[in-house]
């Protein structure tokens, strides 16, 4: 075995179910048993997309002035950034609160659904590959953290009240955490792995057979 | 050889000296060929021993950050038009502005999110590169801690850019309130995501590549003095 951080070999331990191996050297969290995994991380999956919808259509808050009332949703702030022409934030905006949460419980859910009934395809590996590639681009936590801070901002300024979207948004959050840390990647790696040697085998006694 | 064997004996041994290279996304172990371009055979990512460039691109994009880093701080980030009058802020106004509003504690979260983090990154990342290259001997755990550190916390500093864009969004009510982004946040932007594109590109394990090369040395010189 080798640690991801600092290239250490270490020899193949057996290591129990529930606990973990860490690096002697530096400390990095190398492998940690646990079976049984994707079911469980299915399961927040599906009920992430089923609050995402909601949580992105729908106002998140609406502040009122003068008389006057205004709500917004997740994806009309991307879209006024767009229409005040400042690209790379509304990009960002839309990139990080948006499209890469979603693209990572699709693919999630895409491998997830698929391994639980035994199916496979050569697109998993890239899929999963994907998946933890932008593992760092999607920020719903942070985005909560900046509702929360522009809600103390406009307090002086104006009445605020929470709309149906924020409920979502929150839902939304916590499942799309739970689905993301309840997955074991080394127990989807493996078993990716004995499909493609189980479809290789199946392969070889056919080209075997028509060979014969 | 003589240094390769005290390694063997008394020191870690890496996957690199023993001719080893790790697949970054599956975690498969393959034997290294040299001079060859090699794919994973289980999940088919491309395989280096460290990541090509490591250093390189790590200074290049911290220097491009650093140097963002000076207008995402000094031009406006938001403009607020409360009642035809324009109030234009920078990032530090917008904190001194929540602790006028008596909110201490966001207004240290903000503080720290767009100032403290941002700053803290770029510093730790010249750092560890400057340890590398003028061989400053930092001690290795605190090397790694401050980068794990680091790694963990840069993508907190986009708060202030999803701030801009929640409120610019929301208070738009024509006549009384409008809230507008400014020139600073394409900057300020640009800094989060050149620092994590940096921090990204950094492999942790040439930290250790380079203690084990002055260890060695360490060792032949013990050596040869006996």
């Amino acid at each position: 075995m080798l640690c991801h951080e600092c290239d250490l070999l270490i020899q193949n331990q057996v290591i129990d179910e529930g606990s973990k191996l860490q690096c002697p050297r530096c400390g990095h969290v190398i492998y940690k048993q646990k079976h049984n995994t994707i079911g469980k991380s299915l399961a927040f999956t599906i009920t992430a997309l089923i609050f995402f919808y909601p949580a992105v259509t729908e106002s998140i808050m609406s502040i009122s002035m003068g008389g006057k009332s205004q709500h917004q949703s997740i994806i009309e702030g991307a879209q006024v950034l767009l229409q005040e022409e400042y690209y790379l934030v509304a990009i960002l905006t839309f990139m990080c609160s948006l499209l890469v949460p979603l693209l990572r419980l699709l693919l999630l859910f895409y491998i997830t659904f698929s391994l639980s009934v035994n199916l496979f395809h050569k697109s998993f590996f890239w899929s999963f590959r994907l998946y933890h590639y932008i593992e760092e681009w999607g920020m719903l936590d942070v985005y909560m953290l900046g509702i929360i801070v522009s809600v103390v901002k406009l307090s002086s300024m104006a009445e605020i009240q929470a709309g149906f979207g924020l409920w979502a948004y929150a839902g939304l959050l916590l499942t799309y955490i739970l689905a993301a840390n309840s997955l074991n990647p080394h127990e989807v790696w493996d078993l990716l792995l004995e499909h493609k040697q189980l479809g290789e085998k199946q392969n070889q006694t056919k080209t075997n057979q028509e060979a014969a | 050889m003589a240094s390769r064997e005290t390694t063997n004996n008394n020191h870690y041994r890496s996957g690199k000296e023993a001719g080893l290279v790790l697949c970054i996304e599956c975690h498969t172990i393959h034997q290294y060929i040299p001079h060859m371009a090699m794919r994973c055979s289980r999940c088919g990512a491309q395989l280096h021993q460290r990541k090509p460039n490591s250093l390189n691109r790590t200074w290049a994009l911290l220097i491009t950050s650093i140097i963002l880093f000076i207008p995402a701080n000094m031009l406006t980030i938001m403009n607020v038009i409360y009642f035809g009058q324009d109030d234009p802020s920078t990032i530090i106004g917008g904190v001194i502005l929540l602790i006028q509003l008596g909110s201490y504690s966001v207004a240290f979260v903000v503080f720290a999110a767009s100032i403290l983090v941002p700053l803290f990154k770029m510093v730790g990342i010249l750092m560890i590169l400057l340890s590398l290259k003028y061989n400053i001997n930092l001690s290795d755990s605190q090397r790694i801690t401050m980068f794990r550190y680091i790694d963990f916390i840069g993508r907190w500093s986009m708060l202030d850019i999803f701030v801009i864009s929640i409120l610019a969004a929301l208070v738009n009510i024509s006549g009384i309130a409008v809230i507008t982004a400014g020139s600073a946040a394409t900057a300020f932007g640009a800094v989060v995501v050149l620092t994590i594109m940096a921090a990204n590109s950094f492999d942790t394990r040439l930290l250790w590549d380079y203690k084990q090369s002055t260890d060695n040395f360490l060792n032949s010189n013990n050596e040869q003095i006996k």
